[in-house]
């Protein structure tokens, strides 16, 4: 009872400063609670309740049920798969559809489905009764952009991750110190750090094994490309798209740019500055190379990657990965390829069923106001976190428990899969102070490219996307990793490459993805 | 002289004895039947002989060698077995010559013996065909040629018949029977079926719980059996045993049993042997019917099924409460069996055992 | 007339129905045993047939399967145009091909083998060492074939390395796929698909054999002569039903092994359909070329029980 006077004044607060809609100070949008049912399927939970059990409900849903009035009740179909797009298949097909379907991966099927009339449209409801959701988009028009189908309406409301970064570059500074050299700061600088560490023996074994770059992922190999200023993706997902001078679509590996940067990727395979076994050796590359004092650079996630400092102190004496710049390429560009992307294919939808579209529209919109933002990002207030100097502090028994923070935030029903737009504040608080520190470095240099977000096609684009690309992609991977491997010469194949590319419908392609940009982004 | 010796064979499995020490000479071109119920030992005997068991203890020797410890397939002995052992994937030609073929003999040799083997077992029409298009007695017919063709020292069947129907069998009996004259291999013959080995052997060796009761001509054991196990295994229907006492009668030894008694035959034996408990061996065909039960001499039974078979009956009576059965002619003497009201038994008809031992009392001999 | 006759003859001869009726009634308890079967046919085997038209369809999941428009062999054509279909069948067929040359035989001879081990010890061990690799999830037998041919630290590299010879990059290089691949599969599955011959031979009635020892057959007569011949239907009828999955290529384990740079040789329809699919759930597209399969692996099927049933009078049906 307490705690819930303390939230209501806390709200009073919060909305008079930065919500229009609840000028009044009331979160209520049923005054006769309404129960509304929802699919909420995700990697860490397959239903609407503690660990996916729907009798137990999550400490948010509580609380939101007392601000809104609105209840959710679990209606999850597919509980006995992880697959979240088997269980939407399988939701979709016996049509029998609950008022809300949140989780992992919805975009593609909302955009198909929605258009054929199993999702509502949002535009015009968020335009009318969503004034926070509105504002985010004012802001943001082009994460709109990226989640509207081809239509022109969208019909979703997503995940919104904050933050910026994601992967880094990390070396292992004391193997630096050890051979006196500086950090390299351009890839001539380099080479030849990679170059001495595979020959001056930085681990002091006497024995030349030492492995000078190394990747959990074989695809970060061509992460490389940026160096040479090429591009290996425009996303967060390998081998993407990427947007060329700011106004076209192109594919990274048709450019000229791929050609030469491949070249001396396989020139460095050749030479044993790459790992050898880079294509094999798979997820736990990093542990074994790192804890066996082999590896001596990577490109990989910021928080993972700096925990080994803390992990290996014992282990490998003077161990010190950390976190340095982008080494410039010959045009003098550092460039961080990989960050966070800003609105994630993961959220919620209001089913053709549902008939009670404008409170679930408020509804969705609680989660963008103040106070439902910080419900959805940190839990219940005095449970979980407090308000201390305006900032929301998790308590210590969440920052000391055993299990990360986010695991436990997943228990308590925020930082789940629903529409909401994540706090970095949220993260920042247990991230490891190496971490922060690289951050922090890489917040000191310009060196993020804009990303490309998505497409949503019409049929007629759909139907030539899904005929040419994944057998260009497949031919690209395959010309790529028998260039690196050294089995054909990228110079000498490069224009019956691009001749192959072609005849695969690399420019049917580009057409159907540009137009569909073009019509999407404007 | 290919005959076969076996002396104190012994067969044990782990502490278990199975055969005690079984003595017997085969004669060269004897036809030797080895019989007794299920479990005495008859088989692993046989198998001893070919080699497919190891000896335990004792010596064989097949052709006046000592074998113990040779191979079977150079023992130089064929076996015909119970099920046959014909290859499903051979047919009768291939599934014939496959111990020839084993031995590298030469095709000429082989096609020769398929083709004599073939004539001899009347297999020609068949030669072609798979054992599954055979019937009961031409698979038999196959597994005999497989042994023939091989031309051994000593022929081993383990129940060659035992799979086949009652007609088949007499019919291959026969058969058997003609071969082994034809051919005059020795050969050694395990059954249960008295029939079988009455019919069969020029000598039947009987087997109880591991070892040999009696060894003697078929016709030997029939009239002098030494013991009631003999006495009861071979016939049928078997032997009438009656519980009696030795006493001195009027004329001599008679066997009393209740207020009844039969004559028996006066010898110093018998009158030795006056007070013995006795038990008396009345074989079924060896009594008269009467009519008259009260005549002198003549044994009341009650008659309570007759089994007409033809040319003989079977009378299924009960003697002091006892079964008791008669064999009887059946031709012109209808009216007598239907009469029937006791039997009477000449003296040297009756077989006389020692009821603790089992054993025939000494000196009684029934000529052939 | 007519009808008068019809009558008279229904009085005297049951009608169908009829006969029908009191069949039923008189063996219901065999038609009720049936009953589940007949079942579970229908629901999992039959129905689901239904489902196989939207490799004819432009197939929507909210629209369903009968309200998709049919759009013919649109999907079969689109199949046969790409030339990665056509290489990954080429692939499939010479990988089933070579998986049927050497992964067939060997259960056999396991089973021959372990037929004439004597010693029960010696023998349930082996038989366990054997079993085990295809109780082993497919991830653990990839990372152990990954750590076995690793060109720094794997056996393979390692034993090569004590001849002289310079260590190999197997899994990149697209002549060394197969060979792996197919090696895997067979150590995998060889020694558990040996039970069903070991089975076949406990079948064989001993007599034969003792028949053959008296006879003068060696043990190596008597396996040629007696175990092989007599356990060859139940090798026919699986040969049979191994010529029918040739195309079910073990694609979890190629998913697992594979590269880019070994697709030239591992591609196969599988997983070829699997790297299509991804691209958003093209049911419709992965029914064609399933249905291509089926169709294929059908008439394989129908031509080896054929063929079996002419020349060995071992057939599955």
């Amino acid at each position: 009872m307490r705690k819930l006077s303390l939230l209501t004044l806390a709200m009073l607060g919060a909305t008079v400063a930065t919500s229009p809609a609840f000028a009044d100070g009331d979160l209520k949008i049923v005054d006769t609670p309404l129960e509304l049912t929802i699919h909420m399927h995700w990697p860490r939970a397959q239903g609407y309740g503690v660990g996916g059990t729907a009798s137990e409900i999550y400490p948010v849903e509580e609380a939101a049920r007392a601000m809104t009035g609105i209840s959710l009740t679990d209606a999850t179909v597919g509980s006995n798969t992880t697959d979240s797009n088997e269980a939407m298949n399988l939701l979709i097909a016996q049509g029998d559809m609950p008022d809300i379907v949140g989780g992992h991966l919805i975009k593609q099927p909302v955009n198909e489905f929605g258009p054929q009339g199993a999702f509502v449209p949002l535009n015009e409801l968020v335009a009318e009764h969503a004034p926070n959701i509105q504002a985010f988009w004012d802001s943001h028009p082009e994460v709109l952009a990226s989640i509207t189908a081809f239509d022109g309406n969208y019909y979703y409301i997503p995940y919104l991750p904050d933050g910026k970064y994601g992967r880094a570059w990390f070396i292992r500074q004391d193997w630096l110190d050890s051979l006196g050299l500086e950090q390299p700061q351009n890839v001539e600088e380099l080479e030849a750090t990679l170059v001495a560490f595979r020959d001056n023996d930085p681990n002091g074994n006497g024995e030349k094994d030492e492995v000078p770059y190394f990747a959990r992922q074989w695809e970060e190999v061509n992460r490389l490309l940026t160096l040479w200023d090429a591009r290996s993706s425009g996303s967060d997902t390998y081998h993407d798209f990427y947007i060329q001078d700011d106004k076209s679509i192109a594919h990274p590996y048709a450019q000229d740019s791929y050609r030469d940067g491949i070249a001396n990727i396989a020139r460095w395979y050749a030479e044993g500055l790459i790992d050898a076994e880079i294509f094999t050796r798979g997820s736990s590359s990093r542990d074994y190379l790192l804890s066996e004092n082999l590896g001596g650079l990577t490109h990989d996630w910021f928080a993972s990657t700096s925990g080994y400092n803390g992990k290996l102190a014992d282990k490998v004496e003077g161990f010190n990965f950390i976190p340095f710049l982008p080494p410039a390429s010959p045009s003098g560009v550092r460039m961080e390829e990989h960050r966070r992307i800003p609105v994630k294919p993961d959220g919620w939808a209001i089913s053709h069923t549902n008939e009670n579209l404008v409170e679930t529209i408020k509804y969705f919109d609680f989660w963008f106001t103040e106070q439902g933002r910080l419900l959805s990002n940190f839990g219940v207030e005095g449970k979980t976190w407090n308000m201390i100097d305006g900032q929301p502090v998790f308590t210590d028994a969440v920052l000391n428990a055993d299990a990360a923070v986010n695991s436990q935030m997943y228990l308590e029903g925020a930082q789940i899969q629903r529409g909401y737009w994540q706090d970095y504040r949220y993260e920042w608080q247990w991230t490891a102070q190496a971490a922060r520190e690289g951050i922090e470095l890489y917040d000191t240099e310009d060196l993020l490219v804009e990303q490309f977000l998505g497409v949503a096609f019409t049929k007629e684009e759909q139907a030539v996307y899904d005929r040419y690309w994944p057998s260009m992609r497949t031919y690209m991977l395959e010309r790529n990793q028998a260039w690196i491997l050294g089995t054909g010469d990228v110079k000498a194949d490069w224009d019956d490459y691009i001749k192959t590319l072609n005849k695969m419908g690399y420019e049917k392609i580009i057409d159907v993805i540009n137009s569909a940009y073009t019509r999407q982004y404007g | 002289m290919s005959g076969v010796s076996l002396q104190g064979l012994v067969k044990t499995y782990g502490d278990i004895q199975v055969v005690h020490g079984i003595d017997l000479e085969v004669q060269e071109k004897e036809f030797v039947v080895l019989v007794g119920p299920s479990g005495c030992g008859k088989s692993t005997t046989l198998r001893m002989i070919a080699g497919l068991e190891e000896i335990s203890d004792g010596d064989l020797s097949i052709d006046g060698r000592f074998v113990n410890n040779v191979a079977p397939k150079d023992r130089d002995v064929a076996m015909v077995f119970q099920n046959y052992a014909l290859y499903p994937h051979l047919n009768v030609a291939e599934n014939i010559a496959f111990g020839l073929r084993i031995r590298r003999e030469s095709k000429a040799v082989i096609d020769a013996s398929i083709k004599e083997v073939g004539e001899i077992l009347g297999l020609t029409p068949y030669l072609g065909r798979r054992p599954a298009d055979l019937s009961g007695g031409q698979r038999q017919r196959v597994a005999m040629g497989r042994a023939i063709v091989r031309r051994p020292k000593v022929f081993l069947f383990d129940e060659p018949l035992s799979n086949l129907d009652a007609k088949l069998r007499t019919q291959m009996r026969a058969e058997i029977k003609r071969l082994h004259n034809r051919l005059g291999v020795t050969s050694i013959y395990v059954t249960h079926d008295q029939v079988e080995a009455m019919t069969l052997a020029d000598r039947i060796v009987v087997m109880h719980d591991g070892r040999i009761e009696q060894t003697g001509t078929p016709m030997e054991l029939f009239l002098n059996p030494v013991n009631t196990f003999v006495a009861g295994f071979l016939g049928s229907p078997p032997m009438n045993m009656i519980n009696a006492r030795i006493e001195s009668g009027d004329n001599g030894p008679i066997a009393r049993f209740g207020e009844l008694s039969l004559a028996l035959v006066d010898t110093p034996t018998m009158r030795d042997a006056i007070g013995t408990d006795i038990t008396l061996g009345i074989r079924p065909e060896f009594v008269t019917v009467s009519t008259q039960a009260d005549t002198h001499g003549t044994i009341p039974v009650d008659v309570e099924l007759i089994e007409t078979l033809g040319s003989e009956a079977l009378i299924h009576a009960t003697l002091q409460g006892e079964p008791f059965i008669i064999r009887a002619g059946t031709v012109g003497q209808m009216d007598v069996l239907n009469g029937i009201s006791g039997f009477s038994v000449e003296p040297n008809l009756i077989r006389v055992f020692d009821a603790k031992t089992g054993m025939a009392l000494p000196d009684q001999v029934m000529k052939q | 007339m007519t009808a008068g006759t019809s009558k008279l003859i229904s009085r005297q001869k049951p009608t169908r129905l009829a006969r029908i009726t009191q069949h039923l009634k008189r063996e219901w308890q065999l038609y009720l045993m049936l009953l589940p079967t007949v079942i579970w046919l229908l629901v999992f085997l039959y129905k689901p047939m239904y489902g196989l038209q939207i490799a004819f369809k432009d197939y929507s999941v909210f629209r369903g399967v009968a309200g998709s428009p049919w759009i013919g062999f649109e999907h079969f054509h689109i199949l046969f145009e790409n030339d990665q279909f056509l290489r990954a069948l080429k692939n499939t067929v010479i990988m089933s091909a070579y998986g049927l040359l050497f992964g067939f035989p060997i259960p056999i001879l396991l089973a021959l083998m372990f037929n004439e081990v004597l010693n029960q010890f010696f023998k349930k061990t082996a038989q366990t060492i054997v079993y085990l690799p295809h109780f082993i999830s497919s991830v653990i037998i990839a990372g152990i074939v990954i750590t076995s041919f690793s060109p720094s630290a794997g056996i393979v590299n390692t034993i090569l390395g004590w001849f002289g010879v310079d260590s190999i990059y197997f899994l990149t290089k697209p002549e060394w796929f197969r060979p792996i691949f197919i090696g895997t599969g067979i150590w995998q599955e060889a020694g558990f698909q040996s039970i069903v011959y070991l089975a076949a031979i406990a079948g064989v009635s001993p007599t034969l054999y003792e028949s053959a020892v008296v006879d003068g057959a060696n043990r190596w007569q008597m396996m040629w002569k007696i175990t092989i011949p007599s356990i060859m239907t139940t090798i026919i009828i699986m040969l049979i039903i191994r010529i029918g999955n040739i195309l079910e290529i073990s694609f979890e384990m190629i998913i697992l092994l594979y590269q880019p740079a070994t697709y030239e040789t591992a591609d196969v329809v599988n997983t070829f359909i699997y790297r299509q699919g991804l691209q958003g759930g093209q049911y419709d597209f992965a029914a064609a070329a399933g249905l291509f399969n089926a169709v294929v692996a059908f008439i394989l099927v129908m031509t080896a029980n054929t063929i079996s049933k002419r020349y060995s009078r071992t057939s599955l049906w």
